[in-house]
């Protein structure tokens, strides 16, 4: 006991050092958890709070709209972090061993879009996608072509989400690698040379298993991205058409804010947590196990 | 040994930070607490509007904007209003917001004081009891002066939950310099007339205009607006709906569009989209930009309300956009007795808890929707008050108009509760429609189905039915 209160004092300093940082995160990420898993138990309106147990849960599994959106989700997740990994090391590959400027301005102009808003770039996109008024739709009627509208067709509305938030968001990821191939040792390359090896051997050999912790944590913060994807639903297509590009943040939203069905839209929360927490654990094993 | 120990510390402190918080914002009544009152001793009210009508008693008046008209009733009531020191500020909030941010602010505790907006959007929130009732503040002369249909379409159960200011008939407009370039001159009304077509006329119209309308003179124009990517703009939709007779609700306030009338009406909406008589990509367009578009003179016909009518007109004038001849027609029907409706508005006060500031709230809602000068405002719309529609018919004759089609006018709500969560599932479905992942048999059935759901569920938490 004597020998706890004396550490305890040695590192009180320290202590009171993260306890800031430590009471802002209880109450603003630990506190919300436990109080959206208890709304998830309860039918909220403006005067009372009912407890209706797993209802909620249970009227959630058979609502065919919260079932589209959650396959949506797990699309916009494959699809959207598998062009962003493999884009990715394809660009830096390419140029991370380039000229310091040649490799700068590639940088710089794939970062770009990731600096602009994701609002702005969604309205810019709706601007050019619009059927009745937008630009690309009037290019192609002016050209003879039959008229597409990429928002409104329910087979083509999700690659165009896939690609306009890819777009927006590979720079970061292009970033990351180039950093992390710098940093490739030389001598393995010089080796790979002397040896006689590919480009396309040394990319496949050294480069991509050199950067694999890279590409777990780019994975891994691109999955808890997309699956909070919201904004580019929100202004591009409204969830539409039919709800085919609906996802399980833009359902929760809708809950939410726009039906006030708070303990429904508590337990989208509570079952995005859980399959965020479990996505996480391996990052979280790899960072214990490096320590 | 050690470190299981300091978790162990760490967790206890973190459960009791939850606690602590927990505990602090239980108590979900709304019982009467004392006046949140600035730090001078001001009662200072919040007043949220979605758009409405632009300037004080006009859009022609300098720096005439949405607010224009509260802020100047505000300084009006601060000035002449002795029981406290009143301090109001005004908001507009855009209208395909306005869910949202009263659902935020509801649940955060902070909901405006006041707010004006069409009943039939705001109907839910006195259903689920977040207004006040305002019958302590309508007087005889109020009852005198506004008709009863005004009255009961602000009254929920027996209570009167919105002071009536003006009220917004909805109808078509189109553009008559369009017929004529088509050749339709037969079909353009007067002036001031709301002209009726038969459903067989319009067909001929949405026709002609699609093949006679000289492509140079107006590129890329489309013969009428059609719209489901959003609630906004749905009550036309609801509209078109009923163009082959049906009810859409029956007595017990139940949806019963899934008969051979509503399916033979969604039938009709397909055809005409597929058939090119409308703007394309319906499903991803929003009443916003076909509003934009008729400005624009890419559309021949378009929704509109007298609100939206006069603020296009009075966006030709100021030169904000092209300037052409707009006129006001009904919206068809197979019977050929024509469809109109007609948004009631006006002001509820927010049930906030602090009593001072409802007494207040309600005395300036009263103020400004029975002072003799501020109802003249009323204008922009169509007045409720039969003393400004007197003042106000040699100025404006489309009032007279209004009056006379007051006969067509069905109440597009059936006063249901759930109406907010109404609007959400139909445009859904209309997208399925136009985009063929559905029949027109099909839709009507979904939308039933599952608008006799939302509305069985909102009975039961309705404070109204209880």
């Amino acid at each position: 006991m004597n020998i706890n209160r004396a550490a305890l004092k040695e590192n009180m300093t320290g202590y009171l050092f993260i306890a800031p940082q430590f009471i802002l995160f209880l109450l603003f990420l630990v506190y919300p958890i436990f109080e959206g898993a208890r709304l998830s138990l309860y039918k909220i309106n403006y005067q009372k709070e009912t407890f209706v147990g797993f209802d909620n849960y249970i009227k959630l599994f058979s609502d065919p709209v919260f079932v589209k959106s959650t396959i949506n989700t797990i699309i916009f997740v494959v699809f959207i972090v598998a062009l962003t990994v493999l884009f990715g090391i394809f660009v830096a590959s390419a140029v991370f061993d380039k000229n310091a400027k040649y490799v700068s301005f590639i940088r710089g102009s794939y970062y770009i879009p990731v600096m602009v808003s994701m609002v702005v770039m969604s309205m810019i996109w709706g601007f050019l996608l619009n059927p009745a008024n937008g630009l690309i739709p009037f290019v192609t009627r002016e050209m003879g072509l039959p008229a597409v509208n990429f928002l409104g067709n329910k087979d083509l509305v999700l690659p165009v989400i896939i690609f306009v938030t890819f777009a927006t968001n590979v720079g970061q990821a292009i970033i990351l690698y180039i950093a992390a191939m710098i940093g490739v040792p030389k001598d393995l390359f010089e080796a790979a040379e002397i040896d006689g090896a590919s480009r396309m051997q040394v990319i496949r050999q050294i480069l991509i298993p050199s950067v694999k912790p890279m590409t777990v944590y780019i994975t891994i913060i691109n999955i808890i991205a997309v699956l909070k994807i919201f904004v580019v639903i929100q202004l591009l297509t409204g969830g539409g058409p039919n709800n085919a590009s609906t996802t399980l943040m833009y359902f929760l939203y809708n809950n939410a804010f726009k039906y006030n069905q708070l303990g429904i839209a508590s337990a989208v929360g509570v079952i995005m947590f859980t399959i965020t927490l479990l996505l996480s654990i391996p990052q979280l094993r790899s960072v214990l196990k490096n320590d | 040994m050690f470190k299981g120990r300091l978790f162990r510390k760490l967790l206890l402190l973190a459960l009791a930070s939850i606690v602590l918080v927990g505990c602090s914002d239980k108590d979900k009544d709304k019982g009467s607490k004392g006046s949140e009152k600035g730090a001078d001793g001001k009662v200072q009210l919040t007043l949220w509007l979605t758009p409405q009508w632009e300037g004080v008693l006009d859009a022609t008046e300098n720096g005439a904007s949405y607010d224009s008209f509260f802020k100047h009733a505000a300084e009006r009531f601060s000035e002449e209003y002795d029981k406290h020191d009143v301090e109001i500020k005004v908001e507009v909030v855009a209208s395909d917001q306005r869910d949202e941010l009263l659902n935020v602010n509801l649940n955060g505790g902070t909901p405006p004081d006041i707010f004006y907006e069409s009943v039939f959007a705001m109907g839910e929130y006195a259903h689920r009891g977040a207004l006040v009732p305002l019958d302590d503040i309508v007087d005889d002369e109020a009852k005198s002066d506004i008709g009863e249909t005004y009255w009961d379409n602000v009254t929920f159960g027996d209570e009167v939950y919105f002071y009536p200011f003006s009220h917004m008939p909805g109808t078509l407009t189109y553009n008559a310099d369009m017929f004529k370039a088509a050749g339709l001159e037969d079909y353009i009304g007067e002036e001031n007339e709301i002209k009726t077509w038969t459903l067989e006329e319009y067909e001929t119209i949405l026709n002609t205009l699609k093949k006679d309308l000289p492509k140079d003179e107006y590129p890329g124009a489309y013969p009428m607006a059609l719209y489901a990517l959003n609630n906004q703009g749905d009550t036309w939709n609801l509209a078109y709906l009923r163009m082959f007779g049906n009810e859409f609700f029956d007595e017990d306030g139940n949806i019963v569009l899934d008969d051979a009338n509503g399916a033979k009406a969604a039938n009709w909406l397909k055809k005409i989209y597929d058939e090119g008589l409308t703007n394309p990509g319906a499903e991803s367009v929003s009443s916003n930009d076909t509003i934009a578009m008729f400005q624009n003179q890419q559309l021949g016909i378009n929704f509109t309300n007298s609100v939206l009518f006069n603020n296009m007109k009075a966006d030709m004038e100021s030169g904000k956009s092209p300037k052409f001849d707009a006129r006001l027609a009904n919206i068809p029907s197979e019977s050929g007795k024509p469809l109109t409706f007609t948004y009631v508005t006006g002001a509820a006060v927010f049930d906030t808890g602090d009593e001072t500031k409802i007494q207040v709230s309600k005395d300036f809602v009263k103020f400004f929707s029975s002072d003799p000068e501020l109802v003249k405002s009323s204008k922009n719309g169509v007045p409720v008050r039969s003393s400004v529609v007197e003042q106000y018919t040699d100025e404006n004759p489309l009032f007279a108009a209004y009056d006379e089609n007051a006969q067509y006018v069905f109440s597009f709500t059936g006063n249901v509760p759930g109406y907010n969560q109404l609007r959400q599932v139909l445009y859904p479905e209309l997208q399925a429609l136009y985009t063929g992942q559905k029949t027109a048999e099909e839709i009507v059935k979904d939308y039933q189905e599952k608008g006799n759901d939302i509305i069985k569920e909102s009975k039961e938490d309705s404070v109204i039915f209880q």
